[in-house]
């Protein structure tokens, strides 16, 4: 038998259709019932006559019929192993899948109990109990009248069963059918149809053996309202958008969302130094990081200041709504902000809300999938990877498949009435946790293009096998007979700098520093050019190099290896004994190295007296004059600047971590460092004086003097005096701040330094005045990238000015042309800024890595007082991290406090810690232990504990590991308000 | 068109019945053959007609879809008509036979169907400017039996009768744009008015006189026939379109007469068709219990 269904549905694409289906009904369903003779059943008996209950409402054997609304009400009751013998529609089971997943799990594990007897009837498909839906009807109707059908259906059936001769003779009670409803409307209809009905609290109070069953009755009735509801304001058309913007009504920049607090973010407008603040979901109105969009600024009496609150979303799942509960934390939240901003108003910042999109900037994001609450689910919540980016509702069929797998989504909409945005499963990039996956992911996620090199791009490539020609010789500069040499990190193959010094007959040296010709085989204009362009740099995770040229070039022929000939672009001096430039010249040349020396390599020729080869010689001269140099630079006010940085000694079969090094500073590296610099000076002049207009050039701009409150401060609780009004002053403070009692004192002092500078960017000559050419960190007033052209693009650019200025080369209309010019440098900066980024994030994996699974514990230094925390560096591992601390402010924020709880007092003056006797200052060497807390399988975190000083009760005991006092803290457990 | 070998004195035969008043069949110069009509027969389509006159069977079903409303008629919704020519109905129409024919019948229904006074397209109007119904109707010819424009055209205003639109509201306006909820029930609908929508009459001049509804033979014997579109206003007939097929020319008084036929036919076949309507929607309810025709 068959019937059709028919139902009107809306599509994706915003259509709407209409829908027949098929549906089957059939006459084979059993009942589920021991007392039944006619049925055919499929199983075991679920309804028997074992388990009978004791109710003053029904003093028969009952089985018992249950409504949406006692499933969804009472499922604490139906949890209790009190009701047996009830008989599940699935009109029921499907009306609750529907309201609520949560609830629908917990009943289905009741279902799946065998002991508890509940029999899912499939009445939507019986014959007898299907109910065609009428007009006029709602399908809330249609459905109280299907479960009033299978009850009545119930009860007539067993009735006939038990109406045999057989049965009265058993002398048994007659079992019938009780429908518990909540539903007024529900048991009138039924009660005028003839069914035994009564409500769950009537029927939970009738049972005289089980009273305190009565506790578990829920008196809430569930909300009914499923969504549908906006839950944002709408957004303006773009016709409104821009009229506001001409008006100045609005303001429109791009929104960037808080990496800590997901319920707020900023909107960076030109005519506020430091952006709008936008809070609470209502303002940030489906604003995604990145979007261009436009906000209305806040009368000035609602402004307010950022919350400095760390809070993460907690879980949520797809099916459900959201509840009223999380809505008010969330408003709850938004009001505490909103007074202490109040309070503290000079905190106060411009603060307004989001009302349009100007333009998406959705990408695909790298994620996980949430594990889902209801198996066979194709809702999902996606969890991206990147914290600003919020969770992302997809349908998959293969959740299962994806469930441990770093997966791609990408955004299509986010409507008003949906709290996420809705998008779709892209692709999967491996399992989680694996080597080659995570790089995967870092690569994609700072957008740095990793693909294969393309047919076309390679077939730019020259010959193999490649050799010189007679016309090459020619055309260059014969240095071959030169004893050349490169120095470079172990384990480099990209060459792309060597050197040479030899003594001149005048008693002079001619110094020379030979850059890879890699413009000689990157041709302007073609595929490999555009690839490169557009690549921008080389970028270099742990154990793992995405380069910006095929490997050919950039490991075989523009390299300078040891022993090979090969070209150069070459910049000689001849200067004199104290390193002044007497001459200088650039030609193209082929050069064949000597040598290919690491920097330990050179540094050991250098030192050891007994050498006497011509290397040598030349190495000791260079070293010599590059310690002129770099004294001579100091004098000019170039800053020594420190950042901690490390190697990590990778697995070569697993890639996995195995040893971290931080990196060692030798002589040797300072003299190659100082011959490119002043190689790429010397460069940076010829070409600025060329090309007037289309130079490519590196600034970095002096940063503006608020950058340096922090280290001023900081500075200053030390008893120093840190001045930074010119390079110079600041250098010169930067090497009185030493402690004898503390020797990595200096060393954080020019640390915290280096974070108060700005970027350093490329530019073209002609875009600025010549008073901003100026390189801050490096005290020179022009400057330029010339050295490492097989990894950075940049200097591919000056090679081929610099060609075409002495006449090697020819020139070509883009070389020469200022807009194209800028947006390539434009290009440059972006990449090589997520160049940078993309390495610390492998740094940080491997960090992780390293410290899976194991404990450590290490020497650090406090590198600031924070109010409710102190930032912790490892100077091993160059790493940084927070060890939170509780603060005693009123107990208001402490939930899980306890009163054994140690109690740190915060001193604003000074900026200390006290706790007891105990005080932290800024550059206190702390002992630390090091874990690793995988909770969060997305985000695993470094966990810092305390170790030196001993504080009872706050620090590990080093003794017992086992008794671990209550110290490990996540984020979310120092939730603050201050 | 379907084609019929007859002789010359088969032709003769007929043109002598015609100018008698008696045709072959026993009919009238003005007498239709019988019809039998059902609606609602095509579950899958929001609204469907199967319509038999004599031996000519045409089923048509109309299916609903949103669009964009045109720039130039912001309020206005969308008709879109196909025909299809199967290849049961004659072998000629088989691979691409039939489609010479298919497009003379779309483009008299679009002709007919042209006028804003015709057909009101503000009805299919959801957001002006933004959103609007577009009705795609799909007419399918399963027999020629003569007099294909008349049996088309009444099949598919019956369909239009039996269309029915699921009732939309326009919600949560974002960023300009208008989203759309439907009912969740599906008998909540809205339905046409189809009293203005009209029907093709053909009248066939056959020697000297003019007929309507020629059977298939008729047709051949026939030079010329002009197509009548008449729309109903008022109770008033409305000529809202005609065209001339077959080879023939018209004499200037002949056409007026034919004109004035073919309103006058045009107007019956809509009040007859709008009471049939009316019967079988009061016997079948709202919830057709079964379908008679040949789909069942």
């Amino acid at each position: 038998m068959q019937t059709l269904r028919e139902f009107t549905r809306k599509t994706k694409r915003g259509n709407i259709l209409k829908i027949v289906r098929e549906h089957y009904l059939r006459d084979d369903i059993g009942c589920g019932s021991d007392l039944c003779k006619y049925c055919f059943q499929n199983e075991v008996y679920q309804l028997t006559s074992k388990h009978e209950i004791a109710s003053s409402l029904f003093k028969f054997p009952h089985y018992l019929v249950l409504d949406t609304n006692v499933v969804l009400d009472q499922i604490d009751v139906l949890e209790e192993d009190v009701l047996h013998n009830v008989i599940v529609l699935t009109t029921v089971l499907n009306e609750v899948k529907h309201k609520s997943s949560s609830i629908y799990k917990r009943f289905n594990e009741i279902i799946h109990d065998r002991t508890r007897n509940f029999y899912v009837f499939v009445n939507e498909h019986h014959k007898d109990t299907y109910a065609d839906r009428d007009p006029g009807e709602t399908a809330n109707d249609r459905n109280d009248r299907a479960i009033r059908m299978a009850t009545k259906w119930y009860d007539t059936h067993l009735e006939t069963s038990q109406s045999s001769k057989e049965f009265e003779q058993s002398g048994m009670a007659n079992t019938r059918v009780v429908l518990l409803t909540d539903d007024a409307g529900n048991r009138a209809k039924a009660e005028a149809e003839g069914i035994l009905v009564a409500s769950a609290s009537e029927y939970v109070k009738s049972l005289e053996d089980f009273p305190l069953l009565l506790d578990k009755l829920s008196h809430k009735t569930f909300d009914n309202e499923k969504q549908a509801l906006p839950q944002y304001p709408a957004h303006l058309s773009m016709k409104q958008v821009l009229e506001g913007l001409r008006l100045k009504k609005l303001l429109q920049g791009a929104f960037q969302a808080s990496r800590e607090n997901y319920l707020e973010g900023s909107v960076n407008v030109e005519t506020y130094e430091k952006g709008i603040l936008i809070q609470g979901r209502e303002c940030l109105n489906r604003a995604v990081d990145g979007d261009l969009v436009a906000v209305e600024l806040l009368p000035e009496s609602e402004w307010s200041a950022p919350s400095e609150i760390v809070l993460e979303e907690k879980n949520v799942y797809a099916d459900d709504v959201p509840s009223e509960e999380r809505a008010e934390e969330e408003k709850d939240m938004l009001k505490q902000v909103q007074q202490a901003a109040a309070a503290a108003s000079a905190e106060r910042t411009p603060t307004g809300r989001i009302v349009g999109i100007v333009r998406r900037k959705w990408r695909q994001y790298c994620g996980i999938l949430q594990p889902s609450l209801i198996e066979n689910t194709n809702r999902h919540i996606f969890v991206p990877a990147d914290r600003k980016i919020p969770r992302i509702r997809i349908e998959t069929r293969q959740a299962a498949k994806l469930q441990n797998q770093r997966i791609i989504v990408t955004i299509d909409t986010w409507p008003r009435n949906s709290r996420y945005p809705q998008g779709h499963f892209v692709r999967s990039l491996g399992p989680l946790g694996d080597m080659a996956t995570e790089n995967e992911v870092i690569l994609l996620e700072h957008d740095v293009p990793h693909c294969k090199f393309s047919e076309e791009v390679l077939s730019f490539l020259p010959k193999l096998p490649w050799s010189i020609t007679a016309e090459d010789y020619a055309k260059r500069v014969d240095l071959r007979e030169l004893d050349i040499c490169s120095v470079d990190p172990p384990g480099c193959t990209d060459i792309d700098d060597a050197l040479h010094c030899r003594e001149l007959p005048n008693g002079n040296f001619e110094v020379g520093v030979h850059i890879a010709d890699v413009s000689h085989f990157i041709r302007p204009g073609n595929a490999l050019d555009k690839e490169a362009a557009a690549r921008g740099t080389t970028v270099y995770l742990v154990g793992k190099r995405i380069d910006m040229v095929p490997e050919l070039l950039s490991s075989n022929l523009c390299s300078l290896v040891g022993g090979v000939e090969r070209f150069a672009f070459s910049c000689v001096w001849e200067v004199d004994k104290e390193a002044n430039v007497i001459d200088k010249r650039f030609h193209k040349s082929v050069i064949k190295s000597k040598r290919a020396m690491t920097y330990e390599e050179a540094q050991v020729l250098i030192d050891d007296a007994t050498q006497q080869s011509e290397i040598a010689k030349s190495l000791r001269h260079l070293n010599r004059l590059a310690k002129i140099l770099k004294k001579r630079r100091m004098d000019n006010g170039a800053l020594v600047l420190a950042s901690p940085e490390i190697r990590f000694q990778v697995d070569s079969e697993t890639h996995e971590p195995l040893e971290v090094e931080a990196k060692q500073m030798r002589e040797t590296n300072s003299m190659v460092e100082e011959f490119m610099l002043l190689a790429n000076i010397t460069v940076a002049e010829h070409i600025a004086a060329e090309f007037t207009e289309c130079a490519v050039l590196r600034r970095h701009p002096k940063p503006p003097p608020t950058n340096f409150d922090p280290l001023v401060k900081a500075a200053r609780y030390q008893g120093f005096q840190v001045d930074t009004e010119t390079g110079l002053v600041l250098s010169h403070s930067l090497d009185k701040c030493v402690k004898e009692d503390n020797p990595y004192f200096n060393t954080m002092i020019r640390i915290l330094t280096t974070r108060c500078m700005m970027q350093a960017v490329y530019f073209i000559s002609g875009s600025l005045q010549k008073e901003e050419f100026f390189h801050y960190g490096l005290a020179a007033p022009i400057y330029t990238h010339f050295t490492s052209p097989i990894r950075r693009y940049s200097d591919i650019m000056v090679h081929r000015l610099l060609a075409a200025s002495i006449g090697a080369d020819s020139t070509y209309a883009q070389l020469l042309e200022r807009k194209s010019n800028e947006e390539l440098c434009h290009n440059l900066n972006y990449r090589h800024k997520m160049a940078q980024y993309a390495a610390r994030a492998s740094v940080g994996l491997n960090t992780h890595l390293f410290f899976r699974g194991k404990e450590e514990d290490e020497e650090g230094y406090v590198l600031f007082v924070r109010k409710n925390a102190l930032q912790v560096l490892i100077p091993k591992y160059g790493l940084e991290g927070t060890l939170y601390l509780k603060t005693d402010k009123d107990g208001k924020d402490g939930v899980e406090r306890t009163k054994s709880e140690v109690i740190f007092t915060f001193n604003e003056e000074d900026h200390t810690q006290r706790c007891g006797n105990v005080v932290f200052h800024s550059f206190d060497p702390v002992s630390v232990r090091l874990s690793l807390d995988s909770s969060n399988v997305q985000h695993e975190k470094l966990v810092f504990r305390l170790v030196k000083p001993y504080i009872k009760g706050f620090s590990v005991e080093t003794s017992t590991d086992a008794d671990i006092p209550p110290t490990k803290k996540t984020k979310k457990d120092t939730k603050k308000k201050n | 068109m379907a084609y019929v070998a007859l002789s010359e004195a088969e032709k003769t035969f007929i043109l002598h019945g015609v100018e008698e008043d008696f045709r072959c069949d026993g009919r009238s110069r003005r007498d239709y053959r019988p019809m039998e009509l059902e609606t609602g027969l095509v579950s899958n389509a929001s609204g469907s007609a199967r319509l038999r006159l004599a031996n000519t069977d045409i089923l048509v079903g109309i299916k609903t879809e949103i669009d964009v409303p045109d720039p130039l008629t912001p309020e206005f919704g969308k008709l879109e008509f196909f025909v299809d020519c199967s290849a049961n109905a004659t072998p000629e129409f088989e691979g691409r036979g039939g489609s010479d024919l298919a497009q003379e019948l779309v483009l008299a229904l679009e002709n007919a169907y042209e006028s804003p006074l015709a057909f009101d397209y503000r009805t299919l109007c959801l957001i002006p400017g933004q959103q609007c119904w577009k009705l795609y109707i799909d007419i399918l010819i399963l027999e020629c039996g003569g007099n294909l424009h008349d049996a088309v055209s009444l099949a598919a205003k019956a369909a239009l009768h039996n269309t029915k639109l699921p009732r939309v509201t326009a919600s949560l306006l974002d960023a300009g744009v208008t989203d759309l909820i439907i009912s969740d029930n599906p008998y909540d609908c809205t339905r046409l008015t189809i009293d203005t929508v009209p029907l093709l009459v053909t009248v066939c001049k056959i020697g000297d006189y003019c007929l309507v509804d020629p059977s298939a033979e008729e047709e051949a014997c026939s030079t010329v026939s002009i197509v009548v579109s008449v729309s109903m206003r008022n109770g008033e007939a409305f000529l809202s379109g005609s065209h001339m097929t077959g080879g023939g020319a018209m004499h200037r008084d002949t056409m007026r007469n034919c004109l004035n036929l073919g309103l006058s036919i045009g107007e019956q076949l809509n009040t007859l068709l709008a009471k049939v309507l009316k019967q079988e929607e009061e016997r079948v309810g709202p919830k057709r219990p079964k379908t008679v025709g040949f789909l069942k």
